[in-house]
């Protein structure tokens, strides 16, 4: 019975000092916001998005080499020798046209691995974080500001220089192996002239003996 | 009445407790073999999250790669799986890591360690129906997130460490930053045993449920807050320090049985709320001893690639012992990562523990071994 009553009272103060904690909570300030309408300021270094600064970007795919996931796809041609494509604002010469730089955000894991290795700081997390699709091709982010019509005629005009430089080589070769040819002919000749020579004086002693 | 007790059907009767249950903690689904409400066997089937770590980790082509995989194991403490992946290539490639990051990693480490126990008590709570705490326990959590981002840009998947240093310094507000969450952290320790910890309802729904004894608990290779709440003093932060821990001084809390049998549910929980005020004093003196200056990334070397060789590093996650074996063929990427998980352990033994004791207790025991089920399946 007495113990029926202890136990009774054990409860009742628990209950009653958990109350007292709720009751001062109750009365503390808020801690939640009305999302939509109140927005919590993310820090400076929020990992939320992938931005790339493509006016930096030299076309080097140190990111995508880093990239875990394989989320980043670059594909780059080289610039023909008529333009300059000028530096970027770190004073790196940029070589390449970027005809396609696509971050799939889909698949992106938000490590972060991709902006260390960068050499221009061109691609990097911004704290923006309300991005939902309906569609996942829409998180397919393009960041190349290329043309499809330019992209077309820096591809032929690098596709152009790199056949004129082909057959260049070629040529080089040709001539090269023309070169060799005519060189290892006179060698022959060179050699088929000793030959007789020798000939000719292998048979004088002989000439003298008789 | 003799009629009736005839016609009862006493086959056995069997029932699946998940994947999709709010206090299996994740996709676990329990296999529960009854007589009634009492539970004759459990039978734990795992597989559901699993994501293929260890082949992931041979798949990648540099072991910095790996890093954001560990995060991904046991998502409520990101930060202290880094750190034991960190240790162990640090091991392996024989890197001295500056003092700085160190500390830092400490720092990072302990305020993970609370923010897990935060949840883990949270979610325990709140498998007993005790909703409040929870919310409460979040609050809390909340700010230690907060720091976090602030320091690393992430909230839950931080990838913060870099073999042989870490990715970026930390904030400048750091140190009062995390001194402010010190300061008002305390208080809420003894709130939140007034609330939850002493509660008669709490300790009568856990007090003598799911006992663990010393001996299981060992047998079964039990580690962390599980293996302490049944007696033993085992902490690897103490018996085989790593990093700068045998620099701290702080106890190992235990289970000593105050409410009930030694190792029960309530002793595990006791042992975790203790063990956030052990974390507080680690970081109240790591704050005190990190140095100002020094560059966190200037041990970090630019290409990693090991000699052959293997190496098993382990450390003392909120959760228990986790060790990864790495072995290297002198290549850019691992030969094969293992990654011992506690939880994996622990769900183990969960048949031994939870065998003739009712569905509702069984709630119970599974909330109070705290399983990830991301580290169980990796």
């Amino acid at each position: 019975m007495l113990n029926t009553v202890k136990e009774g009272w054990t409860t009742f103060k628990s209950i009653f000092t958990g109350m007292g904690v709720t009751m001062r909570h109750l009365f503390g300030p808020s801690v939640t916001l009305q999302y939509p309408d109140e927005k919590m300021e993310l820090p400076k270094g929020a990992r939320a998005k992938l931005y790339v600064n493509i006016d930096d970007c030299i076309g080097c795919n140190l990111c995508a080499r880093a990239c875990p996931v394989n989320c980043i796809d670059i594909e780059t041609v080289a610039a023909t020798s008529d333009v300059d494509l000028g530096k970027t604002s770190t004073g790196n010469p940029k070589r390449f046209w970027l005809t396609r730089f696509n971050i799939d955000m889909a698949k992106c894991m938000y490590c972060d691995l991709c902006v260390y290795p960068c050499p221009t700081d061109c691609i990097y997390m911004v704290p923006e974080y309300e991005y939902s699709e309906f569609d996942r091709s829409g998180l397919v982010y393009h960041f190349s500001n290329l043309k499809p019509e330019m992209v077309a005629e820096v591809k032929e005009k690098a596709e152009k220089e790199a056949a004129e430089k082909k057959r260049q080589k070629e040529e080089m070769m040709r001539k090269k192996a023309e070169e060799k040819k005519r060189k290892e002919l006179e060698k022959q000749k060179l050699e088929a002239n000793k030959s007789i020579k020798e000939d000719d004086s292998s048979s004088k002693p002989e000439n003298n003996d008789s | 009445m003799v009629e009736i007790l005839d016609n009862i059907d006493q086959r056995e009767m069997v029932i699946n407790m998940g994947p999709q249950h709010p206090s299996t903690h994740g996709v676990l689904r329990l296999e529960l073999v009854l007589d009634g409400e009492i539970i004759k066997k459990v039978t734990p089937n795992i597989g559901y999250l699993h994501r293929c770590f260890e082949k992931y980790a041979e798949q990648m082509d540099d072991y910095s790669k790996v890093i954001p995989y560990t995060d991904r194991m046991d998502y409520v403490s990101a930060i202290n799986q880094e750190h034991g992946y960190v240790l162990a290539m640090e091991r392996l490639l024989e890197i001295d890591v500056p003092e700085r990051v160190e500390y830092i990693r400490v720092i990072m480490a302990e305020l993970q360690r609370i923010a897990s126990h935060l949840l883990g008590i949270g979610a325990f709570g709140l498998d007993l129906g005790a909703f409040t705490p929870f919310l409460y326990c979040f609050t809390e959590r909340e700010k230690i997130l907060d720091i976090f981002e602030r320091t690393t840009g992430a909230r839950l998947l931080y990838n913060y460490m870099a073999v042989g240093g870490l990715m970026k310094d930390v904030h400048p507000e750091f140190k009062t930053d995390t001194a402010d969450f010190l300061k008002t952290f305390r208080p809420k320790i003894k709130e939140l045993n007034d609330l939850l910890s002493y509660n008669d309802i709490f300790i009568k729904r856990t007090a003598n449920i799911g006992v663990l004894p010393k001996q299981v608990a060992i047998n079964y290779g039990a580690s962390g807050p599980v293996l302490r709440g049944s007696g033993v003093q085992w902490d690897l932060r103490k018996n085989d320090p790593y990093s700068i821990y045998e620099k701290f001084d702080f106890e190992i809390p235990v289970g000593m049985g105050e409410m009930g049998t030694l190792g029960d549910c309530w002793d595990r929980y006791i042992v975790r709320v203790r063990e956030m005020e052990q974390s507080l004093r680690i970081i109240e003196q790591a704050l005190d001893g990190l140095p100002e200056e020094g560059d966190v990334t200037e041990a970090v070397p630019k290409r990693i690639r090991p000699k052959n060789g293997s190496i098993y590093t382990r450390s003392e996650s909120p959760r228990g012992e986790l060790g990864y074996y790495i072995e290297s063929n002198n290549s850019a990427s691992p030969y094969r990562v293992k990654a011992r998980a506690p939880s994996f352990v622990h769900l183990g033994m969960l048949p031994a523990i939870s065998k003739g004791s009712l569905i509702a207790d069984l709630v119970a025991i599974v909330g109070s071994i705290d399983i990830v089920l991301g580290e169980v399946d990796r």
